[in-house]
This record gives C-alpha cells, sequence and structure tokens, in this order.
C-alpha cells in the first residue's frame, strides 16, 4: 500500500501503521458477522434531481491567486517531482 | 503455425465536444491557451470544492450509446477511480463503474465489402486529467510540469467485445468510430489532437476455442500506428508460440519511431482503483421522456448513408465511403445534387478536385467558400462545354482561395470563354485555310494530321474552349469541305 500511494515510512512507522489498519480491518470484520442479506447497499440517502451546469463557460478568474500559492511554479506550470515509471491511460 | 486465432478488443476514449468541462464551467477550448489558464477549484481539485454535471455531457453520452445500439441504464451513478499520480489533483478521477450510461451494444463496418460487426461491452463517461510536461522550460531532470487545463473535460469511453480478428479490422473499426461520433457531432474525433484515443487488447491463440495471454497495447496515436503496432504484436506472438515461449500478460507501449513494442516497466503489482461511488456526486434516474428526444433527434448514420448512396446513387463503395466519411462531405455531396441531379459527376468532382484543393488550403469543406450552388454552376458550365475540364480545374482552384463563383473568376482572368459555336467556326476555318497540307493529309487517311489541327486551333483559342467542341466543329468543317 505504501508502494501504490508511493509513500515511504521508517520502520517504525511502518509498524504503527501495519497495527491501526489491522484494528480497522478486526473492525470490518465485526461488521461482517451482521447478516444484512435483506438490507439493499445504500451509497446516497437521497435521490431527488441534482443540479446540473448548463454547456456554457465561464471563467473563474483566480488563477493568479493559485499559482501564487502553489510550493512551485515555472512558466505557469505547476512543478511536481517526476514521476515516469506509471502511465495512466 | 498459420491457424493462429487473434482476438482484439478495443478502448476507445473520446473526448465529448462541450464548450465546458465536466464538472464545472471551466471552458474546453484549450488548444492554444496558455497551461492553466482554463482552471478553478473544482478541476485543480482545491479542497471544499464540489462538482456539478454539465447537462450535455449526459447528452451526448446518450447520443453516442443509443447509436451504438446500447441498452441505457436506467440510473446514472459515478464513481470515484483512486489513483496517485501527479496530473490528477484530487486523487482520484470521477468514472463511472457498475451503473455505465448503456451497455450491450455493437458497432458494424465494411472491410472490403463485407459487412462485420463488433459487440460494445460497454459506453461510460469520466473526467480527463491534466497533462503533465517531462521536458522544455527551466525543468530540472526530477521535476514535471503540470497543466490543469484538460482536467475534467468529458471522455466517453467505448469497450468493445474481443470480436476483432485482425489489425485491419481494428483500424477498419476504429475509423467506423470516428465516422460514428463526428456524425453524431459528439466528439471532433481527432487522433493526432488527442481528442480520439485507443487501447488495445490483443491474444494469439493456438486453439480456436479458447484465447490466449491478453497483451495490451497502448499510446497508438493514428490510425495507422494502431495496424502497424497490432501487426506488430501479432508477429511477436507468433514467433514467441512458435519457439514455445510463453507470452506474459503485460502492458506494451507502441513507439512511433522505432516501430515497436515496448513492455512497460515498473507495472503496479496491485491494480486496485478502490472504486466507490462519489459521495459529491447525487445519483439520479434518467427521464424517459428525454430519451425519447434523443432517440428521436439521431441522424442518419455512416454505414446506412454509404449502402443509401450506393444504392440511390450508383456509386462505388469506394466512392461513397469517401462521401460519407465526413458528415459534412456528404451533406455538401446531396445539397450539390439538388442542384445539379448527376451524382456520378458531382461525386467525381468532390473525391477528386474538391478533396484536393480543401486538402492544399487545410481546410474542411463547412470551412471553404465554396457553396453547393457556386460549384454545380461551375460544373454545369463543362456540361454546356462553355468551359474545358482543364480550365474548370484551375477556376475552381481560384474560387477556393478568393471566394468568387466561376462567372467572376472566368471575367476576372480576362477568360473570354469561347462559348458560342460561331465563334469557333470562324477559328476552325481559318486553321483549315492555313494548313492546307494537313487537311490533305487527313482527308488522305492520317488521323495524326487531325490531331495537329485541333491542337492549332486549341492554340488559337490559347485553350479557352473545350478540346470536345473544337473536335465536332473542326470534323464538321472538315466533313463539310471534304
Amino acid at each position: 500500500m505504501a508502494h501504490l500511494s508511493r509513500l515511504e515510512f521508517t520502520e517504525q512507522e511502518l509498524e504503527t501503521f501495519f497495527r491501526d489498519l489491522n484494528n480497522i480491518l478486526v473492525h470490518f470484520e465485526k461488521l461482517d458477522t451482521l447478516d444484512l442479506s435483506n438490507v439493499s447497499p445504500t451509497s446516497h440517502i437521497t435521490w431527488t434531481s441534482p443540479p446540473v451546469n448548463p454547456d456554457q463557460p465561464v471563467e473563474w478568474g483566480r488563477e493568479e491567486e493559485v499559482m501564487r500559492a502553489a510550493p512551485k511554479v515555472e512558466d505557469r506550470y505547476f512543478i511536481v517531482p517526476k514521476i515516469v515509471d506509471k502511465q495512466e491511460g | 503455425m498459420n491457424n493462429l486465432k487473434i482476438t482484439i478488443g478495443l478502448e476507445v476514449h473520446c473526448q465529448l465536444s462541450t464548450r465546458a468541462k465536466m464538472f464545472c464551467r471551466c471552458g474546453t477550448d484549450y488548444i492554444g491557451k496558455g497551461p492553466n489558464s482554463l482552471t478553478c477549484p473544482v478541476c485543480l481539485g482545491l479542497p471544499g470544492s464540489l462538482p456539478v454535471l454539465n447537462q450535455r455531457v449526459l447528452d451526448l453520452a446518450l447520443q453516442l450509446a443509443l447509436a451504438l445500439g446500447c441498452r441505457i441504464l436506467p440510473k446514472v451513478v459515478f464513481h470515484r477511480k483512486n489513483y496517485f499520480y501527479p496530473d490528477l489533483p484530487k486523487g482520484y478521477q470521477v468514472s463511472q463503474y457498475d451503473y455505465p450510461i448503456g451497455v450491450n451494444g455493437s458497432i458494424d463496418y465494411a472491410l472490403q465489402g463485407q459487412r462485420k460487426s463488433v459487440r460494445i461491452k460497454r459506453v461510460h463517461v469520466e473526467e480527463d486529467a491534466g497533462k503533465l510536461v517531462h521536458e522544455g522550460m527551466a525543468l530540472m531532470p526530477d521535476q514535471s510540469g503540470v497543466d490543469f487545463n484538460r482536467s475534467g473535460i468529458p471522455l466517453a469511453e467505448i469497450v468493445t467485445e474481443p470480436d476483432i480478428r485482425s489489425p485491419e479490422e481494428a483500424r477498419e473499426c476504429l475509423m467506423m468510430f470516428r465516422s460514428l461520433v463526428r456524425y453524431l457531432e459528439v466528439s471532433d474525433g481527432n487522433m493526432e489532437e488527442g481528442s480520439l484515443r485507443c487501447d488495445a487488447n490483443i491474444s494469439l491463440s493456438r486453439n480456436p476455442g479458447e484465447m490466449g495471454v491478453k497483451v495490451e497495447v497502448k499510446n497508438m496515436n493514428s490510425f495507422r500506428s494502431v495496424y502497424r503496432a497490432l501487426s506488430f504484436e501479432v508477429e511477436r506472438q507468433k514467433v514467441l508460440l512458435h519457439e514455445g515461449k510463453e507470452i506474459s500478460q503485460e502492458t506494451r507501449h507502441w513507439d512511433e519511431i522505432k516501430h515497436v513494442t515496448v513492455s512497460s516497466r515498473g507495472k503496479e503489482e496491485a491494480e486496485d482503483y478502490r472504486y466507490f461511488p462519489d459521495p459529491d456526486l447525487l445519483p439520479f434516474s434518467i427521464d424517459e421522456a428525454s430519451l425519447m428526444n434523443i432517440r428521436e433527434k439521431l441522424p442518419e448514420l455512416p454505414l446506412e448513408r454509404k449502402e443509401r448512396f450506393m444504392l440511390e446513387y450508383e456509386l462505388t463503395e469506394s466512392e461513397a465511403g469517401v462521401l460519407v466519411s465526413s458528415k459534412m462531405l456528404a451533406d455538401f455531396f446531396e445539397e450539390c445534387l439538388k442542384e445539379l441531379n448527376k451524382p456520378k459527376t458531382v461525386c467525381n468532382w468532390i473525391t477528386t478536385e474538391v478533396l484536393r484543393n480543401l486538402k492544399n488550403l487545410g481546410k474542411n469543406i463547412n470551412q471553404s467558400e465554396i457553396t453547393p450552388k457556386a460549384f454545380t454552376e461551375l460544373l454545369r458550365m463543362i456540361e454546356k462545354k462553355e468551359i474545358s475540364g482543364t480550365i474548370a480545374k484551375s477556376v475552381l482552384e481560384e474560387m477556393f482561395t478568393s471566394g468568387m463563383n466561376a462567372r467572376e473568376v472566368i471575367s476576372k482572368r480576362g477568360i473570354s470563354f469561347i462559348s458560342s459555336e460561331k465563334e469557333l467556326e470562324n477559328i476552325v476555318v481559318d486553321v483549315i485555310e492555313n494548313n492546307p497540307q494537313s487537311v490533305a493529309d487527313y482527308l488522305g487517311g492520317k488521323q495524326k494530321a487531325f490531331n495537329f489541327l485541333v491542337g492549332q486551333v486549341m492554340r488559337q483559342t490559347r485553350g479557352q474552349a473545350s478540346p470536345e467542341m473544337v473536335k465536332n466543329v473542326l470534323y464538321k468543317q472538315l466533313s463539310a469541305g471534304g
């Protein structure tokens, strides 16, 4: 999981996370014992018509503020560490 | 080794032609715009921002799914597809999972006169990611630049069943997808600009009853590279099977320069996207009335139109194919027929001269100055033998560049085109009088002498008479004189 999320941890941190995640899994195992065969999965509680946007562009106009807030900007690009081992479609 | 079974399935992404992005009001017209100029808190993934669906995204996706004969699912649900990558500011892409827009459709295309069908597994919508730039600017080798102008642009993803049997079929099928999205006007379908993208799954098997090991091929940016990449894969896998080696299940990238596919290293050990319904986007039901409305407005699709052109106008498959490859061109053709009902002539001129001029100007027919009225007027002048085909070609060229009609071009150039037979007769009589030897030779049976006389008349008229008409008049005069 640390690899997938591209995070680096010390051995000690990993141990802590291992314990925490394990506790979470144990908790879910407890939930799994409930009989939910008559309950359908619920992701949202409302099923009304949500608001929609018309297909007309509106300029936000505050891009400069974002540029100023970014840690590093070059030629209006946000600069990030290079990652090349994954090419997502 | 020749009885290997090839199995190919396609995954096609096309950018939907909306003016605003999928979940915010930022514009989608990013070509030529400065980096990060079409952005806002939603498509930058800033905390606290909330997405609102652009109604048109749903309409376009429904049109596409209906045109592909899909069953439309009654509910629209958006899922989050989670992965970490710098071009994805939220850490997830809004996509669809167990409730795509449509399922179980099909697309038909023709290859060498044979109609083929590929089943469509699903059509769903999702948002595009940003764009990473790895070189240029003052970038350090370990840095990349991110431009979020593309982030949040709506895409439709079409997944086919593995029904394709050869690289040729894959290319044809993809071209039919392009025609289809262009006909529907749901996408501009431009592969070079990335508004149409295609990945493929391909496997080879010795046993026709079972599928081989699936290899995914990515990074094919043109119809030609789809064909080349898949042909390369067929050969590569054939050799491996022949040598008794295993084919590994992997993702490979097409290298456009070296013309090979290369295994992508560092494949994720577990591609777990942890899909779950997006809590920020409420699911909703598709209203039956608007679905009916969309269904009724679907235009005639390219394959049907091609077959109708062949039947109704007696065109060959390739002629009809060229005309229907673009809806605009096919519409232009049919508009012309309303002015001049000569399908073959109109088709010949469109598929040669009109397309050549458009290509030179880098325009499509609707961007050009030519109207069906002006174009058919020119064709009618050729028919009436007022001008020759050769002159008509150069007149047409100027019509394209100047926007003038045929008569304006002709009078501007001072071409006093020879329209009356009387005028031509005088020139012919002159030529006959001045070339008694050739006349005698012709009457003595030398066909060459006739051609010489035609040449002389053409010279006198400075090429402004139609050769057909010159021959007729000359023949008449010689017969009368002889």
